[in-house]
Parts: C-alpha cells; sequence; structure tokens
C-alpha cells in the first residue's frame, strides 16, 4: 500500500513543508519564499498548498501529517529553564509561553483548521526535534549505514546529539542538552558582532578569514569547557538567552571589551578577530564529536544535519581531517529540513516503507531541487499578461550559448530555471550568475544587484570534471556545504591581514583580487564550492560547460537570487520584480529571455528598500 | 504565490494554460486544478472520433462549471460523468459567457462527435454578454483592462467584434467615458457592493432591501435578454444534439431572498422556440433546508461548494441519462 506523509516545520525560524510517498521525497519548500518574507516562522500554509499540488492530492488523501517537533517537551525544557533561573527569568519566560502556549501545542487544530483534514490517520503526529534532523541528515543520504551527527540552537531538550543509522532505523546515542549548545554559544557571537541571530552567522563566518583568532584563549578559558570527545558545556554567566531576549550579558560584554556592535557599524577588527576566535573554537569542537562519532558508532561514513552543519568552513574541515570515508550534509540542515525528516522518519519507521540506498552511490535528495517548477507555457503568459518584453529562445542549444556569451561579456544574468531549491542556498535553479575572472564581478554583484557592500566573497559554480583543475577538494560538493581551498598555482600574493592591522576597512581591502578567480576567493584563498553534475540540474551545468567553451574556464559565480532582505525568488513574477529592482542584464525565465534594455523604463522599481527588513 | 492559470487567445479572450497541474488557496482549503492540451480544465484529452461504447458530454459554462473553489473530481460535471458513465468534455471558462462559450464551441468543439451537449448559463450573465472589457489587476497592483469579444445584435442579426482580441492592457484611466459602461463589474451597483462586502452586511442588506439582482429578465424586450436570447439560439443550432440549456440560478434565489420568475419565463420562452431542453435546477435545490442551501456556497465565495456541486449534479442526472438513453440509478 502506497503511504504519502506531510512533514511540517514551524514557529521557531524558517517554517517549511514537505511530502514524502513511499519513503521517496517529493516536494519539500519553505514558507518564506511564497510569503516573500525572510526566515518566516508561522504556520507554513503556502508551502504545503505546493506540496499538495506536487504530489497531487487532496488532504484526505495524505496518511498522515507529522510536526517535526515535540511541543509538550519543548514546554517542560521551557517550565524547568525558567524555574531553575527564577525571576530573572520573566522575560524569557513571558515569550516562551507565547511561543509555546500560544500556537505549538495547538498545532493538531491549527492544521485540521488549514487543511480541512489531518489524513487518514485522523491526528497528527509529532518527532523530536533531532531525530527530525537526524532522519533528514541520513534517510537522503547515499549509505546505507552511517553515524549521524546533529548540531543546533535547540530543539525540545536536546542541541547536540550523536546517533547511528542502518537500513531504516535510526539510534540517538548521545546528546547534549540546553542550554550548553553549540549553535547558542555561536548565535551569541553573531548577535555581540552585530548581525542578526538565525541568519547572521554566515557573516560572521564570512569575516572570520580576515582575523586572527587573539580571543580564542579567553574564549576556552571562561565560556566553554571542551571534552576530548567534543562533550562541552558552556559557563552560562556569560549567556543572555537564558533569562533574556538577548544573547550575550554584560558579563560577556566586560570580558571582550564593551558593547556590542552596532549593527550599521564599521566593522573593526575586535570583531573580526572574535569571528576568527569564535570559529576556531566551533571548528575544534565540532571536529572532536566527529571523531567521537566515528568512534562510538563504528561507522566508515557521516551524515550531518542542524543549523550548525551550514558551517561550511567546519565542514571542509571535517572532510580534510579524513576521519569518514565519506560525508553527507543535508542542504536544508536548518529547521526546515526538519519537516523533511519528520516526513522521512515517519514513512520508515511508522509505516515501515523499506529504504533504498541508490545503485549509483548518488543521494536522494535530488540535487535538493523540490520547490514549484513553472512550465515555459506559464512564464509566457506571465510575460504576455503583464506586456513585458522578452524572446523565447525554445533551442537550448542557442540558449545557453546566448547565456554563456552575456556571462562572458561580464554581464550580470538572473537564471531560473527548473524546481526551485529546498534549504538556503541557490543552486543553479534561482540563481545570478557572473563572470568570475573580473575584478569587478564581485563589486558590481555585491553594489549593484544585492544592494550591500560585503565582505564575502560569492560562491562558485564548478564542473564537477573540472573541480581539481581550481580547487583542492577531492569530494563532490553539489549543495555549497563544503569550503576548499583554491589551488596554490591561482594565487595572487596580498597582504591583506596586514592592511587590516594598519587600520585598513574591511570593505576597502575585500575587492582586490587573491587569484585568477577573484571573485569567488576569499581572503584565506578559500571558496565556498557548489560542484555541479550533468544528473542533478542539467540545463545548469549546460551554461557552464558552454562558458567554458567561450572563456577556458569551468566555473561561473553563483549567488542567490534576490536583494539584501528578501527571501530567494520563486516564482516568474518575484523574478522579473528582482530583476528590475536591480542591474542585472539579463533574465532567463527558463526559455524566455528578458533583456534589461528591453523593458519599459516605467517597470524599473527602488520599493525593495521599504519591502525588505534588512538583515 | 499563486500560479496565474489563464493564458491570451485571439478569439475567445483567454483559455487555462495547457497541461497545468495546480492547487489554488482558497477559503476552502485549497483545490486541485488539472487542465488538458486544449487549455481546458478537463481530465480528457479532446477527441473528434467518438469513444467505443462510451456516450460523450459537451458541457459549456463558467467559472461554476470550471469548478472555481473545488478541485476537478468534485465538479457537477466530473459528477454527472461518474453517475452516468459518461465522458465529459469540461470547456467551462471562469469570467466568460455564452458568446465566449460560443466561441470556444467553433475553435475547439465544432468537429468533435458527441450525444448531448449541455450549455449552462449562470444568470448574472446576461450582463457579462454585454461586456467588453474585464478588470484585472496587473504587477504593479493597479487595475488594468482586458478586451473581451463581444456581439451586437442588429436588426436581428448578431454581429461579433473585438476578435483577434486585443492583447494589450488597457488602463482603466485611458478608456474612454462612453466605453465604461462596457466594463464587466460583476452584480449590480458594484460600489455599494464593495464596501458591503467589506463591512460583512452584503448578504443582510440584500434581504432587508428585497434586492433583485436580475431585472433585466422582466421584460421579454429587455435589449440584454434579446441579446443573450440570440447568442443561445445561435449556440444551440450549432452543437451536437441532443441540448440542455441549464439556467443556474444565483445563490439570492437558491437562498430564497431573490424571485427567480423572471429569467425562469425568459428561459422558457426560449426552450418553446428552440431545440432544446431548459433544465431548471432551482426547484429541486430549493427542496433543501436553508442551513443546506446555506451550504451550498462558500462563507464568502459564491461559488458552489463540493455539496453545492453534488446538489446541482443530483438535479442534472436525470435529464442527462434520460437524454443519453440510460437507466437511471436510484
Amino acid at each position: 500500500m502506497s503511504k504519502t506523509v506531510l512533514g511540517i516545520s514551524a514557529f521557531y525560524h524558517d517554517s517549511a513543508a514537505a511530502i514524502v510517498r513511499d519513503g521517496e521525497i517529493v516536494a519539500a519548500a519553505q514558507e518564506e519564499r511564497f510569503t516573500r518574507r525572510k526566515h518566516d516562522p508561522r504556520f507554513p500554509k503556502n508551502a504545503i498548498n505546493y506540496c499538495l499540488e506536487e504530489a497531487f492530492i487532496e488532504p484526505s488523501e495524505l496518511d498522515t501529517i507529522v510536526f517535526y517537533d515535540h511541543p509538550l517537551l519543548t514546554w517542560d525544557r521551557v517550565l524547568k529553564s525558567c524555574i531553575s533561573i527564577g525571576e530573572r527569568s520573566k522575560e524569557q519566560f513571558t515569550k516562551a509561553c507565547a511561543s509555546v502556549l500560544g500556537i505549538k501545542i495547538w498545532v493538531q487544530d491549527l492544521v485540521r483548521e488549514s487543511l480541512g483534514s489531518l489524513g487518514k490517520l485522523d491526528k497528527l503526529l509529532v518527532t523530536e526535534h533531532h531525530m527530525a534532523h537526524a532522519a533528514s541528515a541520513f534517510y537522503p543520504s547515499p549509505f546505507e549505514s552511517a553515524a549521524i551527527l546533529t548540531l543546533d540552537g535547540v530543539g525540545e531538550w536536546a542541541t547536540t546529539t550523536v546517533g547511528m543509522g542502518e537500513g531504516r532505523e535510526i539510534q540517538l546515542l548521545q546528546e547534549i542538552d540546553y542550554p550548553h549548545s553549540l549553535g547558542l554559544f555561536y548565535s551569541a557571537f553573531t548577535y555581540y558582532c552585530g548581525f542578526k541571530v538565525n541568519s547572521g552567522e554566515y557573516k560572521l563566518m564570512g569575516l572570520a578569514p580576515y582575523g586572527e583568532p587573539t580571543y580564542y584563549d579567553l574564549i576556552r578559558k571562561n565560556l566553554i569547557d571542551v571534552k576530548t570527545d567534543g562533550s562541552y558545556r558552556l559557563n552560562t554567566e556569560y549567556f543572555g538567552y537564558l533569562h533574556s531576549l538577548r544573547m550575550t550579558n554584560e558579563r560577556f560584554e566586560t570580558l571582550f571589551g564593551g558593547p556590542p556592535r552596532n549593527s550599521e557599524s564599521r566593522i573593526t577588527l575586535r570583531e573580526i578577530n572574535l569571528a576568527a576566535s569564535v570559529q576556531k573554537v566551533t571548528e575544534e569542537v565540532v571536529v572532536l564529536l566527529v571523531r567521537h562519532a566515528r568512534k562510538k558508532t563504528g561507522c566508515d561514513k557521516l551524515v550531518m544535519a542542524g543549523g550548525v552543519a551550514l558551517n561550511c568552513v567546519a565542514n571542509g574541515k571535517i572532510c580534510r581531517e579524513n576521519i569518514f570515508d565519506d560525508i553527507w550534509i543535508q542542504p536544508a540542515a536548518g529547521d526546515a529540513g526538519g519537516a523533511l525528516g519528520a516526513a522521512l522518519l515517519v514513512s520508515h519507521n511508522y509505516f515501515g516503507i523499506p529504504r533504498c540506498v541508490r545503485d549509483d552511490g548518488r543521494d536522494s535528495q535530488k540535487g535538493s531541487y523540490l520547490g514549484p517548477r513553472f512550465q515555459p507555457q506559464e512564464i509566457s503568459a506571465f510575460l504576455e499578461r503583464n506586456s513585458y518584453p522578452y524572446e523565447r529562445v525554445i533551442s537550448l542549444e542557442n540558449r545557453t550559448r546566448i547565456i554563456a556569451q552575456a556571462i562572458a561579456e561580464g554581464k550580470i544574468v538572473g537564471f531560473f530555471s527548473g524546481r526551485m531549491e529546498f534549504g538556503p542556498r541557490a543552486l543553479g535553479a534561482r540563481s545570478i550568475l557572473g563572470d568570475p575572472r573580473r575584478k569587478e564581478t564581485q563589486s558590481v554583484m555585491n553594489l549593484k544587484i544585492k544592494h550591500r557592500e560585503s565582505f564575502r566573497p560569492f560562491a562558485p559554480s564548478v564542473l564537477l570534471e573540472d573541480c581539481s583543475e581550481y580547487f583542492e577538494l577531492d569530494s563532490e560538493s553539489p549543495y555549497m556545504l563544503i569550503v576548499a581551498p583554491v589551488r596554490e598555482e591561482r594565487r595572487l600574493p596580498t597582504d591583506l591581514r596586514q592592511a587590516l592591522r594598519n587600520g585598513v576597512d574591511i570593505l576597502n581591502v575585500v575587492n582586490e583580487p587573491r587569484s585568477d578567480l577573484p571573485a569567488v576567493t576569499h581572503v584565506d584563498y578559500s571558496a565556498r564550492i557548489q560542484t555541479v553534475n550533468p544528473y542533478d540540474h542539467p540545463d545548469y551545468y549546460r551554461v557552464i560547460r558552454a562558458f567554458k567553451d567561450i572563456s577556458g574556464y569551468g566555473v561561473v559565480v553563483n549567488t542567490s537570487f534576490n536583494v539584501r532582505g528578501e527571501p530567494i525568488v520563486c516564482s516568474p513574477s518575484d523574478a522579473y520584480r528582482c530583476f528590475m529592482r536591480t542591474e542585472m542584464d539579463l533574465l532567463v525565465l527558463e526559455d524566455c529571455l528578458v533583456w534589461k534594455r528591453m523593458q519599459p523604463e516605467s517597470h524599473h522599481d527602488s520599493t525593495w528598500q521599504t519591502e525588505f527588513e534588512l538583515d | 504565490m499563486t500560479r496565474q492559470i489563464l493564458e491570451y487567445h485571439p478569439v475567445i479572450g483567454y483559455r487555462f494554460i495547457p497541461n497545468l497541474k495546480a492547487r489554488i488557496p482558497h477559503e476552502g482549503g485549497g483545490y486541485l486544478i488539472q487542465t488538458n492540451s486544449s487549455g481546458f480544465r478537463c481530465c480528457h484529452e479532446f477527441k473528434t472520433d467518438p469513444t467505443p461504447f462510451m456516450k460523450r458530454v459537451l458541457l459549456f459554462g463558467d467559472s461554476y462549471t470550471a469548478g472555481d473553489g473545488v478541485s476537478n473530481g468534485q465538479r457537477y460535471g466530473d459528477k454527472i460523468e461518474a453517475l452516468a458513465n459518461a465522458e465529459v468534455y469540461n470547456f467551462g471558462l471562469p469570467g466568460t459567457a455564452p458568446d465566449q462559450h460560443y466561441l470556444a464551441f467553433m475553435e475547439y468543439a465544432s468537429k468533435i462527435r458527441a450525444d448531448l451537449t449541455i450549455i449552462t448559463v449562470l444568470v448574472e450573465n446576461i450582463r457579462r454578454i454585454a461586456a467588453r472589457y474585464r478588470p484585472y489587476q496587473n504587477e504593479q497592483g493597479n487595475t488594468v483592462l482586458f478586451s473581451k469579444p463581444y456581439f451586437t445584435l442588429i436588426n436581428g442579426s448578431l454581429e461579433l467584434h473585438g476578435v483577434p482580441v486585443g492583447r494589450e492592457p488597457i488602463k482603466e484611466a485611458d478608456l474612454p467615458e462612453q466605453s465604461r459602461e462596457f466594463v464587466d463589474t460583476g452584480g449590480r451597483f458594484a460600489s455599494l457592493r464593495k464596501i458591503m462586502n467589506r463591512v460583512g452586511l452584503k448578504d443582510l442588506t440584500q434581504r432587508a432591501l428585497h434586492y433583485q439582482p436580475l431585472p433585466e429578465y422582466d421584460d421579454p424586450q429587455n435589449s440584454y435578454w434579446l441579446l443573450m436570447r440570440a447568442i443561445l439560439e445561435k449556440f444551440i443550432a450549432a452543437v451536437p444534439k441532443p441540448v440542455v440549456v441549464m439556467p443556474l440560478p444565483l445563490y439570492q434565489h437558491v437562498e430564497g431572498t431573490a424571485d427567480p420568475s423572471g429569467y425562469q419565463s425568459r428561459f422558457s420562452e426560449l426552450a418553446d422556440s428552440n431545440p432544446c431542453l431548459v433544465h431548471d435546477p432551482l426547484p429541486s435545490l430549493l427542496k433543501y433546508s436553508p442551513t443546506e442551501r446555506r451550504s451550498f456556497r462558500f462563507a464568502q465565495d459564491i461559488h458552489p461548494t463540493p455539496a453545492g456541486h453534488v446538489a446541482i449534479a443530483a438535479s442534472l442526472a436525470p435529464v442527462v441519462m434520460d437524454l443519453l438513453g440510460m437507466k437511471k440509478v436510484t
């Protein structure tokens, strides 16, 4: 009997839905893409609508619906934590009450009200948060058995788990509980350095290579006690999140020499070195945990999920340490992936659907292209309905050549092709592409497209077969989750760190070329790599291939298709709006090419600054 | 994100985007739509030759027939298909009227061999046939107008205008004053209706004022009716026989707040002088309790709910089965 399961994650950040049929992932999407509100935590009614559309079933035909988090266990944690802290936790308690008692425990009613049905089982199932993460990492992986490591801010109680998956069984063997959390530890520094918690962690990671880990000893001595097996305890006296809505407290500020950085103020050497220090500590803990997972499980493969697994610098380090023979990381490693994990867990564990590992060694995540697709006819109908000038190039060969030529001429191309990505990274379905050889690509993309000044370089999408020509990486990185060095012979000598020590603004040095791929090479000669194979997204592969034919380089710059503060575009309408808000030259909407020079002046739009909350 | 589901058509004005599968968010929870390669919300591909051992019905209508608010399988056309074991070719198109239905027949169905044709006329569409423009909200959130094909009746003969239909949207402000009366604004008193809808008092006000939505049917010589009658006569003459014309009542008629006698008389006259059978589903709908009748439309959206479609199908099925020579299912 066929079994179709809908998984839902919501009410923390980045809510999502996923549908799994007989163990196969049919669809998954984040709510933010539909509501256009970044990290939207609300009930994912639009994402659910999409998943039902893709599976083409009525809610009543679902075998069951599962929520990724156990509301009563979360409540248990909130209550016990607040009691242990006493009156000081009033602020935190009030907020947690609103979240847990206000919404989470009524989730079954909410689902029934929204969908009109709870499926054939007529009740909502719940999983535990880290079990959902573990399932999202293990089941789609290409491994028959594997060690599992999950790391995030907090679930119900757990913040870190080590487990093992075999066949369709998952066991969590050990866990570290709240308030000791590597995710919250990293987020505390994110907050302190003036970035937004739950989204700015990525910036902190990008800032780290500019600095020296001068605060490493201070952090290790005062904030975190790490054992040889990777288990750790935080010194909660320094953190504000237990009893307030701030991540750090006065003691933390005293330790690091002053109040948190204001988000709009200049980044100083303090933040740069703090970023480097916390990154070093995090990598150290993660590597120890990974070693422990190997020892504990005896497995030679590792899978990972949870928000900390998005730290691609740490991931790169794990790869280079060769602790495991192979590693697979869930691309939607954050809470969004919990929806997928929960649905997979129920499919295999509750309904007993056998898990089929692919014979060809590939994973079952389908390139993470699990979101909506728009047919060419839908796109042309949209363009015509709005009288937007375009040309339709049905020949794939011709179209690919035009796109590649535009990139090679230094044009910036919005590339909208196939099913939208699930997870935070644009992987060539909703991407902005540019020429990595050009020195000016980075600043043009930052200032004219993203509307920001950034110290982070863009990511390269490289043909899988050419990866080792450019980067010191000998494995696949299809989900842009691994950072690896640019090959030594491609590097250019720089002394940017010295310049920073001399007080030069970080933004003045960021655009200095550091290799023959200046737009994608970070200050430490690293790059956040996406390897592109011919199978997952053939059209994207062809574009890079055609670019190589013209330029000799099998690499393009790939950044997410959005402006600052905006979720990645989902529909042709989102894409056109973003295109007109930026200085992109060409918008590719499947087989329709929309050139900026052909668009009426009246459609130019600068309202993005008021529409999206800047991150 | 709501998918765009309609695309330009040079003769009809628009049609569904072909081969589409979508789920449309809706107050009823959302509904699944599937279109065929001809751009109609029909699960069958249109074939000209008969399907062996299967009766075929051509079904025309607007959003009530296309099934706004419900999934394909929940529509009265699909229910009839199941009850009568026939294939129903659904040509329903939201926002259209018999003028465009006739054009859809000429474009897509004139060569199709069928055993029965059902022409469903939402009675309110007596106004829509006179419209020449339909409003639409564009990407910038502004209301723009799109042209539609339309007929005029001059000295007793119908003349088609506006084909090919213009592709370009027209700004409301650019429309000449004398053309503004030809914008399809739905029912009567559009502005007042909007306000009453916003404050949630529409139903109450209509009841209190004994609102009669369709005075156009009161007089057999009314120009709107004469146009409707001429279009239907042309349509009836063109389609495969036998023909059922089904005037679909508004919810005010179903819920007993408006007088249906005007439209009932006009359609009865149409049946008297044309080779068609008029099936009025209102008498059978009125047999349900007031609570049940209210459940035939959504809380906000006036389109039929799944229960509404079942009720329409229950009324229509015996007629269809009689005409197809099939045994009635009790």
